[in-house]
């Protein structure tokens, strides 16, 4: 395994350091290492409004979410591995020419995966915490056990969707069983117990006591599901060939009051026909979210539920903007580049799709807002969730093109996308703390997001084809 | 003579290599024209800055007397274009990828050209299969089929048979020809000499960038040499 998983970590190296040049890929780490390290100096002002205790638990809902969202590769097998390689000829395909077994090739690949996010935003986040803590003289066993417990919050999320997404695979009834019989448990220990089942996060667990048995008790929450996955995981080698019938023609026909509606048909047949947009919704939207949302109620003691709708209507309108990218990662640029259609035109017909998928978060939210009890307030947080995804698309659209899931691994493009929507974040925070219809005020968001799509037209339309 | 391709000193870098060395390049209307080199040679660069997929260094290109880093898509409307690597949309069927093709260059009547395309090219049977389940050579098909069924003028083809059954490549170059005899212009890039000598009625000669021969076909023959002879003897120098 030693020389695949040693090439595939070169492979992943030479792939964006290509991309973004050897120096800026290489800061990516070296920035959230400062994140973590000017965060930490942060700490003592912020801790009469939010306990250590809390932000620890933020900080381990944030990784177990980047668990979650990563993991969902294991979805659809060699499909994705196929989508986010595109037809560069990689070591993900050697199956086909090397005496190995697919799924010896995806363990490997998932370990290189593993590795490769531990060092991108665990262990740099990790150090900058531990840097700052000789300085500011916190007790160092505090960032060393934040250290393995969030590298085991991450790991978590990545099993858990592994697992779950690999049972999709096989049988999405079992899924659905699998999930209720979850929710089942959960609202039993709520209701019953009345304990959140967050709090019984094993990583959490491991931090708040760190002992033989609850890291007995998180190594085995994470084993589990990922040996089972493992087990599970089917290669897509069928070899029956499907007859589908035709749809491009009837969609184009409704959709004609739209410019380019072949574009958009392209794109819901790409979500529908590779099952995307159910794993998509499931894995990379809802999983995460609710997650999140029960992370966020063990603030309620601290922080009105009020306040923590408005919190999470915002990172709901985030998590919502990365539908841009389920509606980017299938395309092959040649597709556009022997048609006369421009980046423009391309990325239009993908924001009017996006603008429709919108409609799962505002459900959503709703949802999540009659669940809290505050349906009075639906309006504003209705407002500000989609006014916040949409001005992160714009950014999204004006750093990277149509290439969002590649180009976020640059440097440059992480420091202006977390700087531009770190400082929407503060403001709304601050004003619907003050008051909460101010959350209306949100809509104002699109018009930095016109101005922002306009200048990504005008710098991606010039940058050459092959690369944008 | 009216040119179709016009290149004045074409140029590209990728960073410190020079992949195209100051191109000058004329295409005559009516021609079956190959640019022959061997891998490397910056063929497939050529047609990328000629289909204003990506943009020249230096130098000029014009096709159909448009510049086409001024104005890619008017080229892109009205020429062909097979690229190197047959990558049409995965997710999509062979018919579904023509009608997405003819509603963006608004072509009439696709069902009754595809019909015609089907037929000629034997893949009937693949209209309604996902691309991604398609073998190269009928990927392939389909590429070429989206590439004449607009009917264009000049079509810019990389590489077309190389996925090709012989009787398949026999097909296609019967249609080439037909293609030029109808005073349209082809421009073929290619390794395969064999095709060239038979099919092309001018050729250029491309090797590690440098333009080392353009002119007709017909002279090299005259000359009483084989193509792959002429060729050797200039790449080796």
């Amino acid at each position: 395994m030693s020389g695949l998983f040693l090439n595939m970590i070169k492979e992943e190296w030479r792939i964006h350091s290509t991309m973004f040049g050897s120096l800026n890929f290489a800061l990516f780490p070296v920035l959230i290492c400062a994140i973590g390290f000017m965060g930490t100096f942060l700490i003592p002002l912020i801790q009469n409004t939010l306990t250590l205790t809390d932000l620890v638990i933020l900080i381990h809902a944030n990784y177990l979410m980047l668990g979650l969202m990563v993991g969902a590769f294991g979805l659809l097998g060699n499909e994705v591995m196929n989508r986010r390689f595109g037809q560069a000829s990689l070591l993900a395909y050697s199956a086909r020419t090397l005496p190995l077994t697919p799924r010896y090739i995806f363990l490997t690949f998932v370990l290189k995966d593993t590795l490769y996010y531990f060092f991108l935003w665990i262990l740099p986040l990790g150090a900058g915490f531990f840097i700052a803590s000789l300085v500011i003289g916190i007790d160092l066993m505090i960032p060393l056990r934040l250290l393995v417990t969030l590298t085991f919050s991450f790991l978590s999320g990545m099993s858990c969707i592994f697992f779950l997404s690999t049972v999709y695979e096989r049988s999405a009834r079992l899924l659905g069983i699998i999930l209720v019989l979850s929710g089942l448990i959960g609202s039993f220990y709520t209701i019953y117990y009345g304990i959140n089942p967050a709090s019984l996060f094993p990583a959490l667990l491991l931090f708040t006591t760190f002992n033989v048995k609850n890291l007995f008790l998180t190594l085995l929450t994470l084993i589990i599901p990922f040996i089972a996955a493992l087990l599970l995981y089917s290669p897509d080698t069928r070899n029956t060939t499907k007859i589908y019938e035709n749809k491009m023609k009837p969609l184009i026909h409704r959709l004609r009051f739209i410019p380019y509606p072949s574009l958009m048909v392209k794109d819901m047949l790409d979500l529908w026909r590779s099952g995307s947009i159910i794993g998509q919704v499931i894995f990379s939207f809802f999983v995460p979210l609710v997650v999140i949302w029960f992370f966020l109620s063990l603030l309620d003691e601290y922080i009105s539920i009020l306040q923590l709708l408005f919190t999470f209507a915002m990172i709901t309108g985030i998590i919502a903007s990365t539908m841009y990218t389920w509606i980017t990662m299938f395309d092959s640029l040649s597709i556009y580049t022997v048609l006369p259609v421009d980046v423009p035109v391309v990325i239009k017909s993908k924001i009017t799709l996006f603008s429709l998928l919108q409609v799962i978060p505002a459900l959503f939210i709703s949802g999540i807002c009659l669940f809290a009890g505050e349906g009075a307030y639906l309006f504003p947080v209705l407002v500000l969730t989609l006014s916040v995804s949409f001005y992160v698309l714009a950014v999204m659209i004006w750093l990277t093109g149509l290439s969002p899931s590649v180009l976020v691994y640059s440097a440059r493009v992480m420091v202006l996308y977390f700087l531009l929507i770190g400082l929407i974040l503060a403001i709304f925070s601050s004003l619907t703390m003050i008051n909460p219809w101010s959350g209306i005020g949100a809509v104002l968001l699109f018009i930095p997001a016109y101005e922002f799509i306009k200048l990504g037209f005008r710098r991606w339309d010039r940058v050459e084809q092959g690369i944008f | 003579m009216e040119y179709v391709i016009i290149t004045h000193n074409l140029t590209k870098f990728y960073g410190n290599l020079i992949a195209v060395n100051s191109v000058n390049l004329s295409v005559r209307k009516g021609s079956l024209f190959g640019l022959l080199g061997p891998n490397g040679s910056g063929k497939t660069t050529i047609i990328k800055m000629l289909t204003g997929q990506i943009l020249p260094s230096s130098g000029k290109g014009d096709v159909l007397g448009i510049d086409v880093v001024s104005d890619p898509i008017k080229v892109r409307t009205l020429v062909g274009i097979i690229p190197e690597q047959e990558t049409p949309p995965s997710f999509l069927t062979v018919m579904e990828y023509l009608d997405f093709v003819a509603e963006i260059r608004k072509i009439p009547e696709i069902e009754k050209k595809a019909a015609w395309w089907f037929n000629y090219l034997d893949f009937e049977d693949k209209k309604h299969v996902l691309c991604k389940d398609l073998s190269r050579g009928t990927r392939q098909k389909l590429m070429l089929t989206q590439a004449f069924i607009h009917e264009p003028e000049l079509a810019l083809i990389d590489e077309p048979l190389i996925n090709f059954d012989p009787i398949m490549q026999a097909k296609v170059k019967e249609f080439f020809v037909s293609y030029v005899q109808k005073n349209n212009t082809l421009f073929l890039s290619t390794h395969l000499l064999e095709t060239a000598e038979e099919i092309c009625s001018d050729i250029a000669i491309l090797h590690k960038g440098d333009l080392l021969y353009s002119g007709s076909m017909s002279k090299i023959l005259e000359e009483n040499r084989h193509l792959s002879e002429f060729f050797l003897s200039l790449v080796r120098r």
